[in-house]
């Protein structure tokens, strides 16, 4: 079953055809990836399916129910979320504050309860700090939750957003190339990451990344997409052997 | 001692005026230019009700708050929406436009000669009560769901959105709540001064709380409410040399935000910087016993 269908969608900035008429589907349950050279377009996609920009053109269907011209939050709702390229935390909350936006949007106690600081309203926060911290266990950062986290190191601000993503618990998590910046030792920290996640929570993941050993050990499905537009689909070990991908992609040089 | 009463009152009542500012610039990041101009729409609805009709003090200052609920309703609809610098300009445009309207409906507003003889019933104790209640409120706003959503969105409204809130709605509701919260300084300056005339609450009266919200730390309540009181008792302190007033005040701001441009208190609280002097001191007993 998928979860997501992306029927012709495109998009363009001035002259620029940033994504065209890609088709893609992602299966329920299953690891999916995007890979692409620079500028292919795999952040513009995200953000389209994301709501940050709408297409000019095609669908959007997400669990059955077509989400093309929503705004951002609503997609949110309907059960997707995501992870930025270039970390975007909320540096004047703590930790755990950054962890429980995600639930305080879920949260239903009335801007009266809040004035008043009413039991309803504390009994709410309090179980959602008691599930922030759960989420932040996960990830391993249950020790910092009163940190800020302009104070953390980069591949914790990755795990950071990771958590703050799960917390709206989505249906499907999108991340925006989650091993950009961190070292080796990390990357391997971050794919065991992935694989509990995906063993926590019923939850389908689409991920964009340069990392060739991140895409071709996690996903089940892989798309390339080169200057907006599909190029290939398949496992990993059929992209790898895929001729225009190796052109595209990989150019003269050897993997990684 | 009449005098320093007075002056008192009225510091309470404008830093309640200042809180609304906090609201906005502090917790939210909207730069409201023209925030001062909800302060003269509580003031004269208060002045004309009271000098017009015999409605009690209770219910004109329910009035009051709701007028400046809905005009700040009225504003923040178009406006909220716009880019953070765009709302700077429009709501500077908004108050300016408040106060060349009241100054040239001379048959209703009394225009330039203002409202006279509103009785007086705001005494020192009722203005400190509410003072202290918009404290309570705003406090309890910040530590609430709203209160976080309005931090997030001032770090980053893309990542909130993505987060699921509702960025638009949020901002609106906060410039709501803080156009009421300033209606009622309005109000209580009315009935304090007995007197009112528009040109008091011009753009240099909006653009003077943004000064104190940034001196005082821009996320400190504490600090706001420190900044806001020292900036109001200073010209009353400084009498005698009055004409350096802005001068000093043109100093301290420059000095602060060279210096210390996180402003006096940063983000931190009074309440939480003595909590965490308490928490050291219990450090250092434990650290201690355990050598």
């Amino acid at each position: 079953m998928n979860i997501l269908e992306v029927e012709n969608l495109s998009v363009h900035f001035g002259g620029v055809k940033a994504v065209q008429n890609v088709s893609l589907t992602v299966e329920k349950g299953k690891i999916t990836s995007i890979i692409g050279p620079n500028g292919a377009g795999k952040t513009t996609f995200f953000n389209l399916v994301s709501g940050v920009i709408p297409p000019a053109s095609g669908r959007i269907i997400f669990d059955g129910e077509d989400i093309t011209n929503l705004s951002q939050y609503e997609i949110s709702h309907k059960g997707i979320s995501r992870t930025f390229q270039n970390i975007r935390l909320f540096n004047q909350l703590n930790i755990l504050q950054n962890v429980q936006s995600a639930l305080d949007a879920r949260a239903h106690y009335n801007i009266f309860e809040a004035f008043l600081g009413l039991p309803g309203k504390r009994k709410v926060d309090k179980e959602n700090r008691e599930k922030s911290r759960y989420y932040l266990e996960i990830v391993g950062m249950k020790a910092l939750a009163e940190e800020r986290p302009n104070s953390l190191p980069y591949g914790m601000q990755r795990r950071l957003e990771l958590a703050r993503a799960l917390a709206s618990n989505p249906k499907l998590l999108l991340l925006d190339e989650p091993a950009a910046g961190l070292n080796p030792a990390e990357v391997e920290e971050f794919i065991a990451l992935i694989k509990k996640i995906q063993s926590l929570f019923d939850i389908t993941i689409l991920l964009i990344d340069h990392r060739l050993k991140v895409v071709h050990t996690l996903s089940d499905q892989i798309y390339v997409l080169d200057f907006g537009q599909l190029l290939a689909k398949g496992t990993s070990e059929e992209i790898s052997r895929n001729k225009d991908v190796i052109r595209a992609y990989m150019g003269e040089e050897d993997e990684e | 001692m009449d005098y320093y009463y007075n002056v008192l009152t009225t510091v309470a009542i404008n830093m309640i005026a200042i809180l609304s500012m906090y609201l906005l610039i502090g917790l939210t990041g909207i730069f409201s230019m023209g925030q001062a101009s909800f302060m003269c729409v509580g003031a004269y609805t208060a002045g004309m009700l009271a000098t017009k009709t015999a409605l009690p003090f209770g219910v004109v200052i329910i009035i009051s708050i709701a007028a400046g609920l809905l005009s700040a309703l009225f504003v923040g609809i178009p406006v909220i929406k716009l880019r953070r610098d765009y709302i700077a300009l429009v709501t500077l445009g908004f108050g300016e436009a408040v106060v060349a309207l009241l100054n040239n409906m001379s048959n209703i507003t009394g225009g330039a000669n203002g409202i006279n003889n509103i009785p007086r019933k705001v005494n020192l104790w009722i203005a400190l009560g509410f003072l202290v209640v918009v404290v309570f409120i705003i406090l309890n706003f910040k530590n609430s769901r709203f209160g976080r959503y309005c931090i997030a969105i001032k770090n980053d409204e893309l990542s909130a959105a993505a987060m699921g809130i509702n960025v638009a709605r949020i901002k609106l509701l906060s410039f709501v709540i803080a156009g009421g919260i300033t209606a009622l300084a309005g109000c209580l300056m009315a009935y304090n001064t007995t007197y009112i005339e528009p040109m008091a609450y011009g753009s240099a009266k909006s653009i003077d709380w943004i000064c104190y919200v940034f001196v005082g730390g821009v996320n400190s309540l504490s600090g706001t409410l420190v900044a806001g009181a020292v900036f109001n008792i200073l010209p009353e302190a400084l009498r005698v040399v009055s004409i350096y007033r802005i001068l000093v005040q043109g100093v301290i701001v420059l000095l602060t935000i060279n210096f210390l441009p996180q402003g006096l208190f940063g983000e931190a609280e009074i309440w939480t910087i003595f909590q965490n002097l308490f928490k050291k001191k219990k450090r250092k007993t434990i650290s201690s016993k355990e050598r």
